[in-house]
């Protein structure tokens, strides 16, 4: 009966349709606008100081809680990472559960649970919410830290950041942190291998133990619960929290650069550069410029398709799959940043247009029909956001953390509504600043650096790594070779011919130290044969030789154990020119760059040591003779650095050697003169051994 | 007295059996061009959803023209007969909506979210791209650059962004899941403007389309205007080109190595798994759980918690209209071999080939299952997303309601058997990925 009534009805509505043919040439005129009502929500206080905000939504019969700090950023310096990996492991193991318990009884029920540094997250089937409390507070309340757990993470943790490197949008991103806040601010700090290795479990405990306090705690409960049952719970499983004083901590604020900085991050082999266009703003949650500030921005890239970025990138130029900005509000600082990936050879084209359609908005007044869209999509956003009750929720979160009027959300629409084309001129003036921006890219290094240095103003365009740090800059000419860099070097020293000729040489030097006199006397003999030694005051304080098979090494007079790997390296630096023993040894050195030695331009050629060591010689780009050697030492306290300058080159038999030889001893240096070189004398075998 | 209502509270929370899931409620019917149109009614919020699913994707292309399909969709919004080019996300957009679109291996699928006083403009727009969509050359061209960066920004420049492209090509010899959806970006340089009208006039047409409305609506209004603008659109003439779902069975391993510029290696085993919506799909499917959902999964903990041999381990099932893969994915730690890891992946697949899962594991992935397919329909573009999937690849919209059935009804014997039948070395690609550093 029921089906029947459908078909004839629809019969009807058939014939009604094939009387009136459809206009379709106009878009149809829309129904009376619908009222926005906005999710209420419910807010409560414990005794122990929980802030509880409780947002009942039934359509589903989940539930979920979590605990948020409002807390100061904690600068981590030479630990950063430690605060992430406190908030990791929370749930690696409490008092009463070990990490698979947690896994187990977590997974068992279908829940998540996470922790953060700044709190804890869990969601369950309504069913399950007094099982998911139970471990979620006991995470919370009797985390342990295990110290295994620890080590597990360190590593898991620093295999990941291998891949950063290859990763553009990473690398850009720490680029731009790093730079838009500058050193010493909490918010540019980046992990590193070498900041996660400086990690204790004391300061994960001890952070925890600072920080995780009720009475600096929101607790969001959102989904199929009532405020009822709500104080109930929390009374049961979050009464026992105990609290304590909290820190807190003042930054200085990040400022915008005087000019533009321009920064490249490579990424080798990049098809595309991701470049951002980015600074720190000054722009508090819920400040009277946020809602007219945040409809510029999205008039030029915030999230809509409209947004003049992507049409001018994507569907104009055909140059990339998507571009937008970001206004970010903060209660330390802000952040402005327009962010794009595109084809190499179009980078440059890309940093111009972005700066143009930033300057178009400061310049010329928005017609009101791009205003009215934009605020039409942003009025429309906000409804779609209010389906979620984790939104909802998030929008009591902000009033409460931020102190907002009560109404700030229920009265956003009018305020959207009432923004004016002056407002949004205004507000680009104010926050779009197309002449004090870092410009950062990732991408190709090669093909892009050289179109990029007319964005800033000195014409620099400063070099990073993936983990924002500073390369120095080197200007090693295309196509340069080691090779290239150790030809000029042996024929600055006199020929190839000449060095290849030496057997044996002795150098006797002399220098003072602290008011020591002191000898020194280098042998060596090819083609792996060396003898050193040094003598105070006519005796000697260190031997060290290579025979040709074995090496020894005695420091007053008491002889130190020699490793298969220190053996290894001595044969190799046992040459008269290790430059010239590189093959025999399959060493494969790499030219890494130009740095300033002293007053002097230096190529860098790196290399390892047969032990594995890292090596680094300088070679004078003037004059090409070596200026400096250092090598890293493997020790158990980490690679320790030895380094030595060569100066003062003379000629001796036609070839020259460095009359005077350098070397740093922690704050002094060691200055060691040449008082007699004699070469091809005719060195005895039995030389280099122990006397 | 107090003790006693603790005691009956906690009575009410005592887990009840049965499912969470709601149901949700939906009317259908079938113009005369073809059309099938699904209504769910929800006036809790002034919101609709608009989605248009094409029973097309990247397996419905030439091999000469891979890409197409999804290329396509980028066209879609170019304009039509009535709209001028870039006015299209205009209108939706100056509507309070938004928009967007999706291509997958075997079907392609258009959504606008709307103010529910914009029902009828939503209903326009698509009719407008069924009935007579524009392309002009200068649109073709713009969106043949614009996919390339999409193909380069989400393949080419990305750690790992190749993988699924190096699998699928060697795990299907002849069927058309042996290219990605992204395609070749070469094929589609060369596509001649009159191929867009052809793809159209096969694939675009009513018979071809799931048309879903989900939210604030009235179904006899709705109704109304759905025929007022999709009725009279003509059905196609052409025969619909769908290929052939066999694949010949894999006789031995198929085993290689690719490099790239990532610093980790990744190893990758894809075994061929049966159809979506195939009974043995659905153990399948909670067999993935078992070995790497949550960290006590099987995978899990022994390869990142105990052993600490990988950072990351996944074994998702690729479920697709045609027979897909089962996928296990695992990146190692530092230092650890990738023939150590593969080892670990084949140690526990071998275990459940051997043994059965226990109760308890098996109680586990159902929980899990439950507590995902209820969060999975909580809002109207989820739920009119699904109804549109289940008509198009089942004829069942009301799967969306009972396929849960499916999963509770697995035993730990059917995994254990779709264990032994699927998960076997012949039936597998076998990929080592490594840092482009260590191709010597």
């Amino acid at each position: 009966m029921k089906n029947l009534f459908i078909i004839i009805l629809s019969c009807l509505v058939f014939a009604t349709n094939t009387q009136a043919q459809t206009d379709r040439s106009k878009a149809p005129e829309p129904g009376p606008a619908p009222t926005i009502q906005m999710g209420s929500y419910q807010t409560f206080t414990t005794k122990n100081g929980i802030k509880v905000i409780v947002v009942e939504n039934r359509k589903v019969p989940v539930v979920s809680f979590q605990i948020s700090l409002d807390k100061d950023p904690v600068l981590e310096g030479d630990k950063t990472g430690y605060i992430e990996l406190a908030g990791d492991l929370m749930r690696s193991g409490t008092l009463s559960r070990s990490k698979a318990q947690i896994d187990e009884e977590i997974d068992f029920i279908g829940a998540s649970l996470s922790t953060f540094s700044s709190g804890v997250f869990g969601s369950a089937l309504k069913k399950h919410q007094n099982k998911l409390l139970e471990i979620m507070t006991d995470v919370l309340m009797n985390p342990t830290f295990p110290e295994e757990e620890l080590e597990k993470s360190r590593t898991q943790q620093i295999s990941s950041l291998a891949n950063v490197p290859s990763n553009a949008n990473a690398i850009a991103s720490n680029v731009s942190q790093k730079l838009r806040y500058g050193d010493g601010h909490p918010y540019s700090e980046i992990t590193t291998e070498e900041t996660l290795k400086n990690i204790q479990r004391e300061d994960l405990v001890n952070y925890y133990n600072t920080y995780f306090k009720p009475n600096i705690a929101y607790l969001i409960i959102v989904g199929d619960i009532n405020t009822r049952e709500a104080k109930k719970l929390v009374k049961r499983y979050f009464g026992k929290w105990q609290k304590g004083e909290v820190p807190r901590h003042i930054y200085p604020k990040p400022e915008q650069p005087e000019s533009n900085r321009v920064a490249l991050a490579e990424r080798k082999g990049a098809v595309q550069s991701v470049v951002t266009v980015t600074y720190p703003v000054d722009l508090q949650p819920g400040a009277p410029d946020a809602i007219k500030a945040s409809v510029m921005n999205s008039i030029l890239g915030g999230g809509i398709f409209s947004g003049r970025l992507i049409q001018n990138l994507r569907e104009d130029k055909g140059w990339t799959y998507g571009a937008g900005s970001n206004l970010s509000t903060d209660r330390l600082v802000g952040s402005w940043r327009a962010r794009t990936e595109v084809r190499n050879s179009v980078t440059d084209s890309t940093v111009t247009e972005i700066l143009k359609e930033m300057q178009m908005l400061r310049e010329s007044p928005v017609n009101t029909e791009d205003l009215e869209l934009t605020k039409s999509f942003m009025n429309g956003s906000f409804a779609r956001s209010l389906e979620s009750p984790r939104v909802i929720a998030s929008y009591a979160y902000n009033v409460e953390r931020y102190k907002l009027p009560k109404d700030y959300y229920t009265t956003y629409l009018e305020k959207l509504s009432a923004v004016s084309v002056q407002d949004v001129q205004e507000m680009a003036n104010k926050y779009l600043k197309p002449e004090n921006a870092y410009i950062v890219v990732a991408g190709n290094k090669d093909e892009v650096m050289p179109t990029l240095a007319k964005f800033s103003k000195t014409g620099d365009v400063e070099l990073y790594d993936a983990f924002g740090r500073v390369i120095e800059q080197s200007d090693l000419p295309t196509g340069l070779t080691v090779t290239d860099v150790l030809e000029k070097y042996f024929k600055a020293l006199g020929g190839k011919d000449k060095a290849s000729g030496v057997e044996d040489v002795k150098i006797d030097l002399t220098a003072s130290i602290q008011g020591q006199n002191l000898r020194i006397t280098l042998m060596n003999k090819a083609p792996n044969m060396s003898y050193n030694e040094v003598s105070m005051n006519g005796n000697p304080v260190m031997v060290q030789y290579f025979d040709g098979e074995k090496g020894g090494i005695s420091q007053m007079g008491s002889k130190m154990p020699v490793s298969d790997e220190m053996a290894k390296d001595m044969a190799f630096q046992a040459a008269v020119f290790p430059e010239l023993a590189f093959s025999d040894y399959g060493i494969d050195p790499k030219l890494t760059g130009v740095e300033q030695i002293g007053s002097k331009k230096a190529y860098a050629i790196e290399y390892q040591l047969p032990s594995g060591s890292k090596s680094i010689a300088y070679y004078d780009v003037e004059s090409g003779l070596k200026l400096r050697s250092v090598t890293f030492v493997n020790t158990p306290q980490g690679p320790v650095e030895q380094s030595m300058d060569f100066e003062n080159y003379k000629e001796v038999d036609g070839i020259k050697f460095p009359y005077t030889i350098v070397q740093p001893m922690g704050p002094m240096k060691l200055q060691a003169e040449v008082q007699n070189i004699s070469i091809n004398s005719g060195l005895d075998k039995a030389s280099f051994s122990m006397p | 007295m107090k003790k006693s209502v603790i005691v009956l509270l906690i009575l009410l929370y005592l887990p009840f059996t049965g499912s969470a899931q709601q149901k949700i409620e939906f009317e259908e019917f079938t113009l005369k061009n073809g059309l099938h149109v699904v209504l769910h009614q929800d006036n809790s919020l002034p919101l609709i959803a608009i989605n248009i699913m094409y029973h097309v994707g990247s397996k419905n292309e030439n091999p000469q023209r891979t890409g197409f399909a999804h290329f396509f969709e980028h066209l879609m919004f170019e304009g039509t007969k009535h709209i001028p080019r870039g006015e299209f996300d205009k209108y939706v957009e100056r509507a309070g909506g938004t928009l967007n679109a999706g291509t997958s291996f075997d079907y392609t699928t258009y959504y606008l979210l709307l103010p529910s006083n914009q029902l009828e403009l939503g209903l326009w727009l698509e009719s407008e791209r069924l009935l007579h969509p524009v392309i002009d050359s200068t649109g073709i061209a713009t969106q043949k650059s614009v996919v390339i960066e999409e193909k380069k920004q989400t393949i080419d420049n990305r750690p790992y962004g190749r993988i699924l492209y190096e699998t699928l090509k060697r795990a299907y010899t002849q069927h058309p899941y042996r290219w990605v959806i992204i395609g070749d970006e070469n094929h589609i340089r060369e596509a001649e403007d009159r191929e867009f009208e052809e793809f159209h006039k096969m694939f675009y047409v009513p018979q071809n389309a799931v048309l879903v409305i989900a939210g604030d609506i009235q179904k006899t209004d709705a109704r109304n205007l759905v025929e007022k603008y999709f009725a009279d659109i003509p059905a196609g003439a052409k025969e619909i080109y769908r290929p052939e779902a066999s694949e010949p069975a894999k006789t031995s391993e198929v085993r290689d190595i690719v490099y790239d510029n990532v610093q980790l290696p990744a190893i990758i085993q894809a075994y061929h798994i049966p159809s979506q919506g195939d009974d043995d799909y659905y153990a399948v499917e909670m067999l993935g759980n078992l070995l790497s959902q949550g960290q006590s999964s099987r995978m899990y903990k022994s390869m990142v918690d105990e052993q600490q041999l990988a950072i990351s381990v996944s074994a998702i099932p690729l479920g697709l209209e045609h027979p897909g893969l089962f996928i296990n994915l695992a990146i190692p730690n530092m230092g650890i071999e990738p023939e150590a890891l593969e080892e670990a992946l084949d140690k526990e697949i071998e275990k459940v080939r051997k043994e059965l899962i226990s109760e308890n594991e098996l109680q586990k992935i159902k929980n899990q299952f439950e507590n995902r397919i209820v969060n999975r329909n909580t809002t109207i573009a989820s739920r009119a997303l699904s109804l549109a999937n289940y008509h198009t690849f089942f004829r069942d919209a009301n799967l969306i309601n009972t396929e849960i059935e499916k999963y509770m009804a697995v035993t730990r014997e059917d995994i254990q058997r779709v264990a032994q039948k699927y998960f076997n070395k012949e039936n597998r690609v076998v990929l080592y990925y490594m840092p482009e550093s260590e191709n010597n």
